[in-house]
Order: C-alpha cells, then structure tokens, then sequence
C-alpha cells in the first residue's frame, strides 16, 4: 500500500484550473518534496488530501483511506501542519498540545513534544496569541507530531522560521523518517526539498511537470557537474585529451585553468589519470554540482510556461496564500 | 459528527470564556437584571416578587436575543477566517464535530449568562422583596434559557454556513431585524393581500399560526403563562394588528379550543425550529464547502 495515492486529480476554481490531472504515489517511508512556485497548485493539492478542498475530479487515498469519504480514518493516523493555518490566541500552548492529544487519544507527554520543537516551558504556560510566527510553526509542528503519526503532511513548514529553525525542521523531519514516517512536505524554496528529500515532485501552473530522486532529476537533464581544474603549464594538449573522455562535454582552457562539463559521474576519476598520465601537474580540482534550482529552472522553462515568483534564495518573509477560494 | 464533539465543545468554551467581550455581555445581563430589581424596589411598595420576575422579562427579550447573537455568530466563520479551524480539522474532529461542538460549547456561553441572571434575582428577590416564587422563577428561567439557545443556535448556524464574518453579522442582525422591527410586515400585510382587510382579533389561524411563529412572540406568549402580568413582545407595531390584540395569546383569540399549534406551549416548539433549522442548513453548508 502506498501512503498516498493521488490518481488524475483536478481541482478548477470557475475558469481557472489550480490542479489538472495529477497522479502521484507515495511510498511508505519516503520522503517526500512537492516543490512548485507560489501558486503551482501545491496547497490546493494539500487541501484536498486533507478534505479541506472537494476535488472537480479525480481521486486520492492517504494510507489506503479515501480523501472525501474516508477522513475520520485519515485524520487520526495523519499528522498535518496546514498552510494559512492559526493557533488559538487565548489558549496557551500547552493548552493546544493537550487538546491535540486528547483528541488524537495519545498519550504523548506535552513537556517532551515542547522540547522535540524547540519551544520552551515559560513559552509553553502563556498564551499563544503573542508567539512569533515561528513560534507558532513550531506549536503547530508540535501537534502534527501528536501520537506518532505514520504520515506527515506538512504545507510549507519552513515558513516563518529562521535560518536555525528550518536547519531544525530539517533535522526533525529527518528524525521522524528515521522512524519510519512517510513525510510529504511542499515548499518553493528549493534548498530546504534538496536536503532532505528521497524523491521530489514538481508543480507548475498545476500540472506534474518532474518526478524524481535529486540524481534522477540531474541525470535525465543531463547536466550533472562542472570540473574546474587548475594544472602549472598552459592546458593545449591536456584540453584535447581531456574532451576526447566519454561522459565529458564543453572543455574550455583559459590561462591554466580547464573547464570541462561531467554528465557522468564516474568521468571525474578518469579525467584526473588522464591528466596525470600526461605528466601534467594538477595544482587544484573543483567540482561544482549542478544545484537543484538551475535544474528547476531549466524545468520551468522547458514546460514552457514560467510560473510567478521562483525562489533561488532561501527566504524567510511570509510567504503569500495560495489560490484557496 | 464522531465523538469529538465534547472535546470541540470543551475546549470552544475554555477559548471562548478568556475572552472579554463574552464576559462582558454576561456582565451587561446580569448588571440590567440587577439595575431592574432594585429600581422597581426602589420606586414602588406594593410589587410582589412574582410580578417583579414579569418586569425583567422585557429588558431580557431585548438583551438576551443580542447577547446570544453576539456569542454566536463568530463561532465557526471566526475559526474559518482566522485558520484556526484548518489547524482544528487536521486533528480528528471533523467539520460535524465542529458544528455540533461549537454549537454546545456557546449554548453553554450563554447558559452561564442567563443562569448567573437568574441566581443574582433569586438573591435580590428574597433581600430586596423578602420571597422567592420557586416555581414562577424556575419555569422563567428555563424559557429564559431555551430562548437564550434559539437564538446562539441560530447565530451558530448561520455561522457555519456562511464564508466571511461580515456575511455572518449580516443574516444575524438582518433575522433580528425581521423577527423585532419587520414581523407584522411580514405577517399581516399578506393577511392583507388575501383578505382584504387587516387581521381582525379573531383572524384565521394560518394567520395566528404564523404571527406567533416568532421566538420573541413565542417569549412572551409563554413567560405570560409563568409570571404574574402580561409580557408583550418586543417588537415594532404598524397598526396593522388590532391593538386589543397586542399581548393575547394565540389561543385567546380564537373561539372554543385552540388547536395544538396556536397552546402556549407551541411557543417552546417554535423557538427550538428556530434554532434547530439555521443549524442544520448551516451543517449542511458547512460539510460540502470548500474551506
């Protein structure tokens, strides 16, 4: 059984279409990055997981259950950290995590999930009306984690946090995967899918346009890494050499340095004998990895149609809704 | 609807009794009920306490209808637009449970209003006019209370079935209006049309079936019934309705026996279709909207 089945699944808004046709599986004890630009159709999609949205089309099953007739089921096993969400002003947090537990019918101690998100007792006892946001996100957090689910659903959890709370965030979903979890998180900061992810989906304009593991991704775009080498004698005879390796493109010689284009990994160990048999002397090596958000604009323009608001840089300002009436 | 419904109730009612604006509307009706004991005792000598509970269901029929609406009408749309009901719905309870639990949790709002109302009369009853009616003011005060919840019932349903808060005030004060300031409208000008005349005491009993068909006319029909004197109903006269008419009760105007839904006790049927009919289409609503 897959921890989330998502076969053809459509949501328009009158004229405008968030979904269109998505079919996506889960396995369990993956983890999962669904990135997209705002506006991609990521929370739209989240939203009908979780039956906060009806599908115009289409269906889903999370652990096996029915989104839209089967949520009573869902929502006890699931751990959710919705999008546009709020807490309870006049509740303190402690309150809210008691309340998580009581209605999930665990027996999770509040004081160990207080320590888990990184908030601390005197925080904990007031209410939670004056947190920061971040402080809400990791409240928030606290009680998606609310007897152990086996599935976390969690839209954008890096937002309002801090470069320190996402590298927690991070840990933490790691932590969970460890112990078994299925995590399906959405994002459109690029960074935070690529450190902890087993597998990515990419949204745009509401339509799949990748799925796959981070190699899989670089492999099928066929720009895997740039080699920078630094040699002591002007590179003439090395440059031919070296563009005669199969698995390397694009050799350029400028004043000592060669640049050359690996699209297969195993390339790299054998430009380095090569040059070496040469009797060249290598005075440095730099290997630059083609990042995920070069791969995710050459994506975004190869589907043709670019989507607002790509984010190459991390950035911890609110981030806007999505399209949700 | 699963078994959360307390939990939902529990915990709406712990949110919603740290807020100041509730406590001040229970401190506003249990201020007027006071301001009235000791202003009628003040004035007058010969006021028996029964009478006395009579001259409070006025001041109640205005304010008690207010109150409950003000408690009510927030309830789901509140936790809609703020997005705490997103974070609430991704815990087990589900949108039946946050109906039906928001729903008791502000019953219990206002039943803490109006039973506060009722002890701090019991006290001034018996310091101020040296007797308690027991009955008289049990009775009252259980009608009190059951038109108290018609009306957080209906503000709780409107709530579920509206999207925006401004919409939600909006129906609330627009039923309010109708049942206070636009129900004779409503009630004897298409008498009017019909018959051709405006309805005599004796009109027909579609008419009086109608007519009475008001939580306000229902509160005073009734609370006449348990309190020494007449209650008359808050709400706006146009002379359409004979003014000898003016506080008899559905069943006093016809000849011979009433029928079953013009007894006084209809009254009591009439709030709680009040309140039960704006929940259900609000659930309704509620369960097959996009959040």
């Amino acid at each position: 059984m897959n921890a989330i089945e998502i076969t053809d699944l459509t949501k328009q808004y009158g004229d405008v279409t968030a979904v269109s046709e998505l079919s996506i599986a889960i396995e369990q004890g993956e983890v999962f990055g669904f990135l997209g630009p705002n506006g991609a159709g990521k929370s739209t999609t989240i939203n009908m997981l979780l039956d906060f949205v009806r599908p115009t089309s289409g269906s889903a099953t999370v652990l096996g259950y029915d989104t839209q007739t089967e949520t009573d089921q869902i929502s006890k096993r699931v751990g959710i950290l919705p999008e546009g969400y709020d807490i309870y002003e006049r509740l303190t947090g402690r309150k809210h995590l008691e309340f998580a537990i009581r209605t999930k019918d665990a027996d999770d101690d509040p004081d160990e999930l207080l320590a888990r998100v990184g908030l601390d007792q005197a925080d904990a006892d007031r209410p939670a009306g004056g947190y920061s946001k971040g402080m809400r996100q990791r409240l928030a957090t606290g009680m998606a984690l609310v007897g152990d689910p086996e599935l976390l659903i969690m839209d954008e959890p890096s937002t309002g946090l801090d470069p320190t709370g996402i590298r927690e965030m991070q840990e933490l979903v790691q932590a969970e995967s460890e112990r078994g979890t299925t995590v399906f998180f959405s994002s459109h900061i690029l960074e935070h899918v690529e450190a902890v992810c087993d597998r990515i989906g990419i949204l745009n304009q509401g339509e799949l346009i990748a799925l796959d593991t981070l190699e899989g991704l670089r492999e099928s775009l066929g720009d895997g890494a740039t080699m920078t080498i630094t040699v002591s004698d002007p590179p003439k005879a090395a440059a031919e050499t070296v563009d005669a390796i199969t698995g390397v493109t694009d050799v350029t010689a400028t004043g000592r340095q060669l640049e050359a284009s690996v699209t297969d990994p195993r390339s790299k160990a054998t430009v380095i004998t090569e040059l070496d048999a040469l009797g060249v002397t290598i005075t440095d090596v730099r290997i630059d990895e083609t990042s995920l958000e070069s791969l995710f604009a050459a994506l975004v323009a190869e589907d043709g149609t670019v989507g607002a608001g790509i984010e190459t840089q991390p950035q911890y300002a609110e981030v806007p809704s999505e399209v949700s009436q | 609807m699963s078994s959360h419904v307390g939990a939902v109730a529990r915990k709406d009612f712990a949110d919603a009794s740290r807020s100041r604006l509730l406590w001040s509307i229970i401190g506003l009706l249990v201020a007027l009920t006071t301001i009235g004991y000791v202003a009628v005792w003040a004035v007058t000598d010969d006021t028996s306490a029964s009478e006395m509970l009579g001259f409070v269901a006025l001041p109640l029929s205005v304010l008690l209808p207010v109150a409950a609406l003000i408690v009510g009408y927030m309830a789901v749309v509140g936790e809609r637009q703020s997005g705490s009901l997103k974070l609430l719905l991704g815990l087990p309870p589900n949108r039946g449970d946050v109906v039906f639990g928001k729903l008791l949790g502000r019953i219990g709002v206002i039943s803490v209003a109006v039973v506060l109302s009722f002890l701090v009369a019991l006290v001034l009853s018996i310091v101020l006019f040296g007797s308690l009616p027991i009955s008289d003011w049990l009775a009252f005060g259980a009608i009190s209370l059951l038109f108290g919840l018609t009306f957080v019932a209906l503000a709780v349903g409107v709530s579920a079935g509206v999207s925006s808060r401004g919409r939600s005030m909006a129906i609330a004060i627009g039923t309010y209006l109708l049942f206070v300031g636009l129900w004779e409208l409503v009630t004897a000008g298409p008498y009017y049309v019909i018959h051709d005349e405006t309805p005599p005491v004796e009109a027909e009993t579609w008419y009086l079936f109608v007519q009475q068909f008001n939580p306000l006319q229902a509160y005073a029909t009734i609370s006449s019934e348990v309190v020494e004197g007449d209650v008359f109903p808050f709400m706006f006269q146009y002379g359409l309705e004979p003014f000898e008419a003016q506080g008899m009760a559905p069943a006093e105007r016809v000849s011979g026996e009433a029928p079953f839904y013009l007894q006084e006790w209809f009254g009591g049927i009439a709030m709680l279709i009040w309140a039960l009919i704006p929940v259900l289409i609000g659930y309704y609503r509620f369960q097959r909207t996009d959040l």
